[in-house]
């Protein structure tokens, strides 16, 4: 009886296809734009079709060292995705870990290890860029892969989700494997693995879109040209001397750096809404 | 309930990973930058020397500092009201038309998957002074726009692709919190006789609160680390320190300027926001599960 | 099969109260003990601690003669039916039923041998490849059931198996569970709070109550012969009636009296009478009158609560008549023996009959 006025549906129907039309426009008129020859884009016409150079500027830059980045986008794109698998994949190994024993075990100094971990929740990195910088210049892993994952995996969040979801699984589970004889890995490996797949999955998509989109920290810690992630270099080609960027390059590569986590997004939406609504708990 | 007690040894093996990765890469990097924060490095950064508040009152006295702090604080209200506003709206229309909500959500939550940095150039190349298509409307509409001159202008570009990238995020929650409103609450609301603005206002509104509370913490932590990315690719603190955040003058200064004392005070500070923020979240968050 | 010894065992929590006291239990081969008592009076937790869930403080545990204090869950061999089931959500019924098995090492044809068994017997071998959750309540039971007994363990613990169930389908698996026990003869521990369940499954009831056993017997010794008024109430539905009277003037009805003691008793008594024992009679010709105050008719019989004058408490009486009272009405009662007599302390106090024409012995 809440929705008894065809009215109020119209309206909202047309305010949802409004909104979700706004909220298209820059990436459709980005990619619209990435077809053009930097001749026609450039001349003022507003781009309302594909253009004549088709998928032409991607394959200059997948294939090509592009005059401000230097190496092919290829390359970028596969330190990208090594970097989000790396964060998503530690975070998540180190988080159930942490969260099996924190849940499952009484040990001296619980108490200790759960606020050490948790009261990293709210710091993100930026807050401790510079010290972070020093501490890894010091360890020698500037420019390496291990440099510029463990910072980035240093926090808590999935840890607490985990945390969160053992919380509510029935005790009597824990003890009924322990009747049938299972040890603590056992028990993980039977029994707690297979139940958390949902929350894997679910933090796996929030991470990897973490991770692929990290910005400071990676343009920190890299800065050899090979070493670049894709998110971090697309400065390099709005941020030019003579005033307009390279707009053909540049709207072609923001497209490249947005569509692998925006597919994961859109593929993995159950996963992903339901691991982002269960940290508002 | 009952635990694996006998076992001394597993669940240190098991909390080993984290715990070394929080201390080295978390705490220790925390206490230098409060260490440091007490210091002055010399020219050559090869001594250094106690200094008590010097580093604080100085980052506190400083004009740049003030500029960062109010450009901050626009700047995150901006985002955080804007984001907040557009996806309550959007999500109550998309609650409302029930089966098609699905749809419409898959319609408007990707951008969340869109780095900060890339939605900066989405909105610079649609405002871009030359070329944009919404600059070109507003030249059309009388104003001169041209957000690489004009402080305003750049701050209302950052404003925009910050609200577009985060939207999607307060979309997710205030659908499923409205998802969660018991039907027969607005029945019976319905049924004393309330319209459908009355029961916006007076039953849905105030059940969503707590989610409110928890998007405007999370907006505000967003619009002050997250963003970095969408300031440096479009603006890079431009024009004239007009977009210059407290995130961005602290890598300004620790990482291009290399004023380690001055950065460290400015991180020290940075924790003190983050964590009251933190704090208020917690007590509220408590108080939420004492009266449930 | 197996000998159950628990030995003056104790339960304290740390910085706690002791949640039980001394619990002393022997349990023979194949018998089954049901616990009673109501929640929170320990009955789960000695459970626990019998299936190693829950550490020993003090006393001793024997199973067959061996100290198992120190023993993890399966070394114990015995097998635990949860009130929740704890069925593992993610594995079919094969699994459920094959996984301590599997634990163990069991060779893979002889798993499937024992599934196929275990499965035939509890009519379950048709649900083999379904998941938990795609299970009846009562199919959930019985895989809960089938996991415990496929392990031929020495001992069944129940903790409230039944509890989650509809009262039909409670009734029914009382039986088979109750049948199941006898035919594989294993010897079992089934706690519950519901006192019909206990009378109806248990070889030997413990009744207990706030950490400590009140009684241990055969269902009908308890109920004839109630050790305190807490067994005496809690044993019997509807539940018995007490009436408190002073010692020095007990009334006539009263067929039996307190049996002389060295101690003179002094104060009050407790008069146990249990519904089916008090009779409905016209006002004004039974041993008192009463006030009806509430009709609960069940069809072949009614429950009538009354409220005798000159009491504080209210009765229930077991009228079996088809004609029914009226609330508000006055009723004559006529109270009739066994009569249970408990002190001050709830202790049940020896008795002798009253000769026909003496008052109360203190009186004398």
């Amino acid at each position: 009886m809440r929705y008894h006025r065809p009215g109020l549906d119209v309206l909202a129907h047309t305010i949802l296809i409004i909104g979700a039309l706004v909220f298209m426009l820059p990436v459709i008129l980005a990619v619209l734009a990435s077809t053009q020859t930097p001749g026609a884009l450039f001349s003022g016409t507003l781009p309302l079709w594909f253009g004549a150079s088709g998928l032409d500027h991607y394959l200059t830059l997948l294939s090509e060292p592009v005059r401000g980045i230097g190496v092919p986008a290829w390359q970028l794109m596969l330190n990208s995705l090594l970097m989000a698998l790396g964060i998503a994949i530690g975070k998540l190994t180190i988080a159930i870990l942490a969260a099996y024993a924190l849940v499952f075990f009484r040990f001296p100094f619980r108490r200790c290890c759960f606020w050490l971990i948790f009261i990293t929740l709210m710091l993100p990195i930026e807050v401790r860029i510079v010290p972070t910088y020093g501490v890894v210049a010091d360890l020698g892993l500037l420019n390496s892969y291990p440099g510029l994952v463990l910072p980035l995996i240093a926090s808590a969040t999935a840890t607490f989700l985990f945390r969160q979801f053992f919380m509510t699984l029935p005790p009597e589970l824990m003890e009924a494997a322990r009747v049938d004889g299972a040890g603590p890995w056992r028990f993980f490996i039977d029994i707690l693995l297979p139940l958390s797949k949902t929350n894997i999955a679910a933090l796996f998509v929030i991470m990897f879109i973490y991770g692929w989109n990290q910005y400071l920290w990676p343009l920190v810690a890299m800065s050899s040209a090979d070493n670049a992630t894709l998110v971090m270099s697309l400065k390099r080609l709005t941020i030019s001397q003579d005033g307009t960027p390279p707009w053909h390059l540049a709207t072609a590569m923001t497209v490249l750096s947005l569509l692998p986590p925006v597919v994961v997004i859109v593929i993995m939406q159950r996963w992903f809404i339901k691991g982002l609504v269960d940290t508002e708990k | 309930m009952s635990t694996f007690q006998r076992h001394r040894v597993t669940p240190w093996v098991l909390m080993a990973p984290q715990l070394i990765i929080v201390l080295v890469f978390f705490f220790w990097p925390a206490i230098t930058a409060l260490r440091q924060s007490f210091y002055v490095q010399d020219a050559f950064g090869l001594g250094e020397t106690f200094a008590g508040l010097a580093n604080f009152t100085r980052v506190l006295s400083s004009q740049s500092y003030h500029e960062a702090l109010f450009n901050t604080a626009i700047f995150s209200v901006s985002v955080a009201l804007g984001a907040m506003a557009i996806a309550l709206l959007l999500a109550t229309m998309a609650d409302r038309v029930l089966r098609a909500s699905r749809a419409y959500r898959t319609l408007l939550i990707w951008p969340y998957a869109v780095a900060p940095a890339a939605a900066g150039v989405l909105w610079m190349f649609m405002l871009d002074p030359t070329l944009g298509v919404l600059s070109r409307a507003l030249e059309a509409l009388g104003v001169h726009w041209d957000y690489r001159l004009n402080g305003h202008q750049a701050m209302a570009l950052v404003i925009i692709a910050a609200i577009w990238q985060q939207m999607s995020y307060n979309f997710v929650f205030f659908l499923a919190g409205l998802q969660g409103i018991p039907a027969s609450l607005l029945e019976a609301a319905t049924i004393d006789g309330a319209g459908p603005w009355r029961r916006f206002w007076t039953i849905t509104f105030p059940l969503l609160s707590p989610t409110s509370f928890f998007l405007l913490v999370m907006n505000t932590i967003y619009a002050f680390f997250e963003t970095f990315g969408t300031i440096d690719t479009t603006t890079s603190g431009g024009p004239g320190g007009a977009t210059r955040t407290l995130v961005y003058k602290l890598y300004q200064d620790g990482i291009v300027g290399l004023d380690l004392g001055g950065s460290a005070a400015q991180s020290v500070l940075l924790m003190l926001m983050v964590g009251l923020l933190t704090l208020v979240q917690f007590r509220y968050v408590e108080r939420r599960v004492q009266y449930h | 099969m197996a000998r159950l010894e628990l030995r003056r065992l104790q339960k304290r929590y740390a910085g706690g109260a002791n949640v039980l006291h001394d619990i002393e239990l022997s349990i023979n081969d194949g018998e089954m003990i049901v616990v009673v008592g109501p929640s929170g009076c320990g009955k789960s937790t000695l459970l626990r601690m019998v299936a190693g869930l829950e550490s020993i403080s003090s006393g001793e545990l024997f199973i067959d003669g061996d100290c198992v204090n120190g023993q993890e869950p399966a070394e114990r061999d015995i097998a635990m039916v949860f009130q929740n089931y704890a069925l593992y959500p993610h594995m079919s019924v094969f699994d459920n039923l094959a996984y301590s098995l599997k634990n163990r090492g069991t060779p893979k044809d002889e798993i499937a041998r024992r599934v196929d068994e275990t499965s035939r017997l509890l009519g379950i071998a048709s649900l083999l490849d379904r998941k938990p959750r795609q299970l009846s309540g009562g199919q959930r039971q019985r895989v809960a059931m089938g996991r415990a007994v496929i392990r031929e363990p020495r001992v069944f613990l129940f903790d409230e198996p039944l509890s989650n169930l509809d009262a039909s389908l409670r009734v029914q698996m009382r039986q088979e569970i109750r049948a199941l026990q006898q035919r594989l003869n294993i010897t079992s521990l089934y706690v519950t709070h519901d006192q019909t369940e206990a009378m109806t499954m248990a070889d030997r009831l413990v009744v207990m109550n706030a950490g400590r056993i009140e009684q241990i017997g055969t269902p009908m010794a308890l109920f004839r012969k109630p050790a305190t008024r807490f067994v005496a109430g809690f044993i019997g539905s509807p539940a018995m009636n007490f009436l408190t009277l002073a010692i020095n003037a007990l009334p006539g009805w009263l067929t039996k009296v307190p049996a002389e003691t060295t101690e003179p008793l002094k104060g009050e008594l407790s008069v146990g009478i249990r519904p089916e024992h008090i009779m409905l009679t016209s006002s004004g010709s039974g041993h008192m009158d009463a006030r009806i105050e509430l009709v609960e008719p069940l069809g072949s019989e009614s429950l009538v609560h009354v409220r005798p004058n000159g009491h504080e408490t209210r009765l229930v009486v077991r009228h079996a008549g088809t004609e029914l009272p009226t609330a508000g009405q006055l009723t004559g009662l006529n109270l009739q023996g066994p009569f249970h007599l408990f002190d001050r302390h709830g202790q049940r106090l020896a008795t002798r009959p009253r000769l026909a024409d003496t008052t109360c012995p203190m009186e004398s």
